[in-house]
């Protein structure tokens, strides 16, 4: 990791146990409140990948990974809110021209939801859109015959409870076709694309902060008079996961940049959350099934991620034709 | 060797099932989950219609994996209000028995079984909870933790400490059951919310400030609590063998459903999907037989605690493998239906009732002991 990387690492690993981690189980319940909306701007974290000439912060790869890996250990809501913000929302309004729409977001006058929908696997199906962070105005992804839209007016939600992602107020809406079309379908798999890496970083933090938990955890709970981690399925588990993680985090925070390595890792990473997180809670026993202890949300998120960021099927058709190269998988 | 159920028995799945479907309605399942409240109007009708027979083992396992396939939290909430009643059933008194289940049984109360303790989950052995003989009755100080109906049962039947343990060793003597009313006198009760999953069941903290419970309401001998609870814990891990095979069954029926429709519409299904349906299909065979094993062996008085524990857990972990993999199959369609909810629901499986590390050290003690079920 260079020294910048590190300097954001622990930037970010200060601002989100200052101002995140004592009302991360208030943010499952609640939401993202106002005021942490208000500091993720001013600290410049809504637009960090946009070149500075568009009023971003033009951070490359490593540090905007650091962002959603530090933030991911916390809260998986938060650090997507700052991915969908930056990787999905900001990417296609530049590739789209869209300049007065981006300074409303990086300025903070306007929050945007998401409805992936149709570039998501098991997509739009007559059970309504999935949207996440429902807003005034959303970027749909994928209506209207797979082109990328901004829809205006807020949507008709069905007030379901979301299995992940519910510090975004993540549910399920009925969209109405009056959007605006701002990029096609093809652009917006290659912005899809584009977000392997960022995937990852968020996968591999709340691999983490489940981690860590658990570790700390198994420290201090004794079962049959002995700390849990001196029983050896916890303490030789705990350790592989462990040395799973520092391996991704290696190549990670690697200056490696391509996409093929960034797929990879994604793939994996999204796999290893599912993982990690089931065994953090596990060791947790009932305590691990409680809000309260805040390990279940990781277990949640990492599923209802794998759901929305990877794509079991296409994501491995499009690293089975990276590695093949030629077209593969697909009967 | 037939693996088909008797006749009738199948028949009683039938009507279950049918039940489930009818009943268990998708509004009632995602309010009590959202809510976390008691849908006490499904105990209400099972009971109605006769759907749940403790005196008939095999019918109450069928029962309670086809009404979670249909839906965990309500399945389980229709079949736990007996909870714990096996112990009073095979060790309670006369009186116990006229006094406490016969109210259960016709629809009058519900009970609990109080053993986990703050700090203690599996090593039973070592709860804190104190029971002091004063004259005619025992005066009872402690808590309980995870207590399933804990804030509804009307009583619960609890292990408590009546004595210490004779040889420090030996910390599971010196324990006694008892049947402690919720309107005993210094009895309390906390509601415990925001469970990841089985949230239509009702779960709480037991406070026991000085509870004065009278003699008669010890169950059995005094001393032979740990005993009486590990008999039941045998008995109740195939019924939890049952809610996981319902979890995973109501997995595969989704998985199954939606590869069907994509087909359907026309949407090609490759083989990665449908080798992953198979994996699932399989396991959920496979534990089926587990467990039709385990209860043939206990139903039958010839309790196996290895095949017991074999039985339960695998069948929470494929509880667990099959909601986890149902989600990927179906990808964002899951996260939109109530197959997300069987996903939270499936993790406890690997938890309650012995966790799954648990279940491998009996097995595991029990293979070492050269007890191999030749």
């Amino acid at each position: 990791m260079n020294e910048q990387t590190e300097m954001m690492m622990e930037n970010i690993r200060q601002f989100a146990e200052s101002n995140i981690s004592s009302i991360s189980l208030k943010i499952e319940r609640e939401g993202i409140p106002d005021d942490l909306y208000a500091k993720i701007i001013q600290q410049g974290l809504i637009g960090a990948t946009l070149p500075p000439e568009l009023g971003g912060a033009g951070l490359d790869r490593n540090s905007y990974d650091a962002i959603l890996f530090q933030l991911a250990r916390i809260s998986p809501s938060v650090a997507f809110h700052v991915f969908m913000n930056n990787s999905l929302i900001l990417r296609s309004l530049e590739k789209a021209g869209r300049m007065d729409i981006i300074s409303e977001i990086i300025s903070g006058k306007e929050r945007y939801g998401i409805a992936p929908g149709p570039l998501m696997e098991g997509g739009e199906d007559g059970e309504g859109s999935l949207i996440i962070e429902p807003g005034s105005r959303n970027i749909v992804i994928g209506r209207n015959g797979g082109k990328v839209t901004v829809l205006t007016g807020m949507p008709r939600l069905l007030d379901k409870k979301p299995l992940g992602l519910r510090g975004l107020k993540t549910d399920i809406a009925i969209l109405e076709d009056n959007g605006e079309q701002i990029l096609s379908r093809e652009d917006m798999e290659a912005i899809w694309e584009d977000g392997s890496w960022h995937s990852a970083a968020i996968f591999l933090g709340l691999a983490e902060g489940a981690l860590e938990k658990a570790i700390e955890y198994t420290k201090v709970r004794k079962t049959f008079n002995f700390s849990l981690k001196d029983y050896e399925p916890v303490a030789f588990r705990m350790s592989e996961l462990k040395s799973e993680l520092e391996i991704f985090k290696n190549t990670l925070f690697s200056d490696v940049e391509d996409s093929l390595t960034g797929m990879m890792l994604k793939t994996l990473s999204a796999e290893f959350s599912r993982r990690a997180t089931k065994y953090a809670l596990q060791f947790h026993g009932g305590y691990g099934y409680l809000e309260d202890f805040g390990v279940e949300k990781f277990y949640r998120d990492a599923v209802s991620l794998n759901s929305i960021m990877f794509r079991p099927i296409t994501d491995k058709r499009v690293l089975a034709a990276k590695i093949y190269g030629e077209k593969s998988g697909f009967l | 060797m037939d693996f088909d159920l008797p006749e009738e028995l199948d028949e009683y799945r039938k009507k279950v099932r049918e039940f489930a479907i009818r009943e268990f309605r998708p509004e009632l399942a995602e309010k009590s989950d959202r809510d976390e409240s008691y849908p006490d109007e499904i105990r209400k009708k099972t009971l109605k219609e006769g759907l749940v027979d403790f005196s008939n083992p095999w019918k109450t396992m069928i029962a309670i994996e086809e009404m979670c396939r249909v839906d965990p939290g309500l399945g389980i909430s229709a079949t736990v209000p007996y909870f714990g009643a096996e112990v009073l059933m095979l060790h309670g008194s006369d009186y116990l028995r006229e006094k406490y289940l016969s109210r259960v049984a016709g629809g009058n109360a519900i009970m609990g079984l109080g053993v986990t303790e703050p700090g203690g989950g599996s090593d039973v052995a070592g709860l804190k909870t104190n029971a002091r003989k004063e004259g005619n009755k025992y005066i009872v100080n402690g808590s309980k933790m995870f207590i399933t109906n804990g804030t509804i049962a009307d009583f619960f039947v609890m292990l408590v400490r009546t004595s210490p343990p004779d040889d420090p060793k030996k910390r599971h003597h010196g324990l006694s059951v008892l049947v402690v009313e919720r309107n005993f006198k210094g009895f309390d009760s906390n509601h415990l919310t925001g469970k990841l999953g089985v949230r239509a069941t009702n779960t709480a903290e037991l406070i026991l400030n000085n509870v004065e419970v009278p003699e008669e309401n010890l169950v059995g001998e005094e001393g032979k609590g740990f005993y009486y609870i590990m008999e039941f814990f045998n008995i109740s891990r195939v019924f939890v063998a049952a809610q996981s095979i319902g979890i995973a069954q109501g997995a595969l029926d989704r998985a199954s459903a939606y590869l069907i429709s994509e087909e359907s519409k026309g949407h090609f299904v490759g083989e990665e999907r449908k080798f992953k349906l198979a994996e699932i299909a399989t396991r959920v065979e496979a534990s089926r037989l587990l467990m039709y094993k385990a209860a043939s062996y206990l139903f039958n008085y010839r309790p196996n605690p290895m095949i017991t524990s074999m039985a339960k857990g695998y069948a929470s972990e494929t509880a667990s493998f099959a909601a986890e993999t149902a989600m990927e199959i179906t990808g964002s369609h899951g996260l939109k239906t109530d197959l997300e909810r069987l996903f939270r629901d499936s993790k406890i499986m690997e938890i309650w009732e012995g966790t799954s590390e648990v279940e491998k050290i009996v097995i595991s003690r029990m293979m070492m002991k050269g007890d191999k079920n030749e």
